[in-house]
């Protein structure tokens, strides 16, 4: 399986893979909807698909010594990483904004702060992203656009949600928005059951993704 | 022991079926694989390798694929043709993610193979010739001590001089080494050069597995004057040539003194064969 990972850092990886990670700083943007930030990392996914297929990856993965399962595991491992680290970018860099920026500034207009309750928002998206495209992508490698573009449908209505949710409840509007000083117990609930939401979805694509390319025909 | 054993190997497609064909590669052997393009070639192979999922027992040096499929695609040598992968990327990139996947790897012999075929790993992929990508995807096959090579159509594309080095790396290969090859091709030059036994694969169904020599020896060319003629003698796959008809007989067969025999060549028997199977496929229809 480290043999399929370092494949796949090595020779599958679009460059924005890791340039949209660097996008964790559009927190820093006054008013703006952040979820979309995570949109970015989605399209990072695409691009690399999209290289899969234009390097023939996965016939040359296939005639590797390895399980067939563990090709669509290992692809989704490295992705799992890199949304690991936009998460923990956009929490960290959203606490920096905290600490540098005024208050009357910090808070966000277009939709929730920068605080860890975003970070939840943003694994529920993620999550929700990988559970639509994955094993969509997974039945047909050569097709990516469908996935792609229900994924992504379904990601801009969440994130449209999120904002109803900002301005229409006060959970969203008080307790979860604004410093993370202010209610950091609840907003590390947030945080957390965004998480567990990711890491339950994640692992259902997973399955799923692993099962539907033992069917793929190389 | 043989290095390749397929049994009942069946692989449907709504429009296409491979049909249950079976056959070995004796160790030290090279093996062609022939049939006319969509007769069931690459689907052949991509179903011993379990690249597409496919029915049948396919075992190597007597491990099965299926309960054994990370030891024994240790043992294989798999050239899709050239190396059509990874156009963008250098030699050492792709050596460097292929190398950890087999702990028998020997970078000694990936270089002495490098420098044999004139290649610079600093190169890309796309910077490669055709021949230069079979020669490549050759080198890593080797290079991880594969017992057996399955290749894919890995001449076509290739020019006479290329085609000639091809087929002395393999001999020299199979003799100094003692590896085993199956090859696909419909080049049957190259057949004749370097091929012990044949499989001859026609509309999915398995035709022949055989010696090359049996193969030869199993059919004459006859030519015929006339049609009526060709059909008296019960000659197989008959088609109308420049001066008069050509058609397969059977070496033991009694030939009237009137036709004219030679030796059937390969491609002699491939269009005969293909001949007589199209006029059987259009009889059954009508």
């Amino acid at each position: 399986m480290l043999n399929l990972i370092r494949k796949e850092l090595s020779l599958c990886m679009h460059p924005t893979a890791f340039i949209f990670l660097f996008f964790a700083v559009l927190v820093f943007v006054p008013n703006y909807p952040y979820e979309v930030i995570f949109f970015f990392s989605c399209l990072s996914v695409f691009f690399c698909c999209m290289m899969t297929r234009e390097n023939g990856d996965i016939a040359f993965s296939c005639a590797l010594p390895v399980k067939k399962e563990h090709i669509p595991l290992a692809k989704m491992l490295v992705v799992f990483g890199l949304q690991g680290i936009i998460l923990l970018l956009v929490g960290i860099i959203g606490a920096v904004k905290g600490a540098v920026l005024p208050t009357e500034q910090y808070v966000n207009q277009a939709g929730i702060s920068a605080n860890l309750a975003l970070v939840g928002n943003g694994a529920v998206l993620l999550g929700v992203f990988n559970l639509i495209f994955f094993p969509r992508y997974f039945k047909s490698p050569d097709k990516i656009g469908v996935p792609f573009v229900i994924g992504a449908v379904v990601v801009f209505l969440l994130i449209g949600v999120f904002i109803v949710l900002r301005w229409a409840t006060p959970l969203y509007s008080v307790t979860l928005n604004g410093l993370n000083s202010q209610n950091v117990g609840a907003k590390a609930v947030a945080m957390i059951i965004g998480i567990a939401i990711y890491v339950i979805l994640s692992s259902i694509s997973s399955q799923l993704s692993m099962r539907h390319f033992q069917r793929v025909d190389v | 022991m043989n290095a390749l054993e397929v049994k009942e190997l069946m692989k449907v497609y709504p429009e296409f079926t491979l049909d249950k064909i079976g056959f070995c590669v004796p160790q030290g052997h090279i093996v062609g694989l022939i049939g006319r393009n969509g007769a069931g070639k690459s689907t052949a192979i991509k179903g011993i390798l379990r690249l597409i999922a496919a029915e049948g027992d396919v075992s190597v040096f007597g491990k099965n694929i299926d309960e054994n499929e990370m030891a024994v695609k240790q043992m294989i040598g798999y050239v899709g043709g050239g190396f059509r992968y990874y156009p963008m990327n250098t030699l050492v990139s792709i050596r460097k993610a292929y190398a950890p996947f087999y702990p028998a790897w020997d970078q000694g012999k990936y270089e002495r193979l490098l420098a044999q075929f004139d290649l610079s790993e600093r190169k890309k992929v796309k910077e490669l010739s055709e021949g230069m990508k079979v020669k490549f995807a050759l080198a890593l096959a080797l290079s991880h001590g594969a017992k057996l090579l399955i290749m894919d159509e890995p001449t076509s594309g290739l020019d006479p001089l290329s085609r000639e080095e091809f087929c002395d790396i393999v001999l020299q290969l199979v003799r100094e080494d003692g590896v085993s090859v199956l090859f696909s091709t419909h080049i049957t030059s190259d057949l004749m050069r370097i091929a012990d036994d044949i499989v001859y694969i026609s509309q999915g169904k398995l035709l022949a597995a055989c010696p090359l020599k049996e193969l030869l020896g199993k059919y004459r060319l006859a030519r015929f004057c006339s049609l009526a003629d060709a059909t008296a003698a019960k000659a197989i796959g008959v088609k109308a040539v420049k001066e008069g008809y050509e058609g397969l007989l059977p070496r033991d067969m009694q030939i009237s003194a009137n036709v004219a025999v030679s030796d059937a060549t390969i491609d002699n028997i491939i269009v005969h064969l293909e001949k007589a199977n199209e006029e059987e496929r259009h009889a059954k229809f009508n």
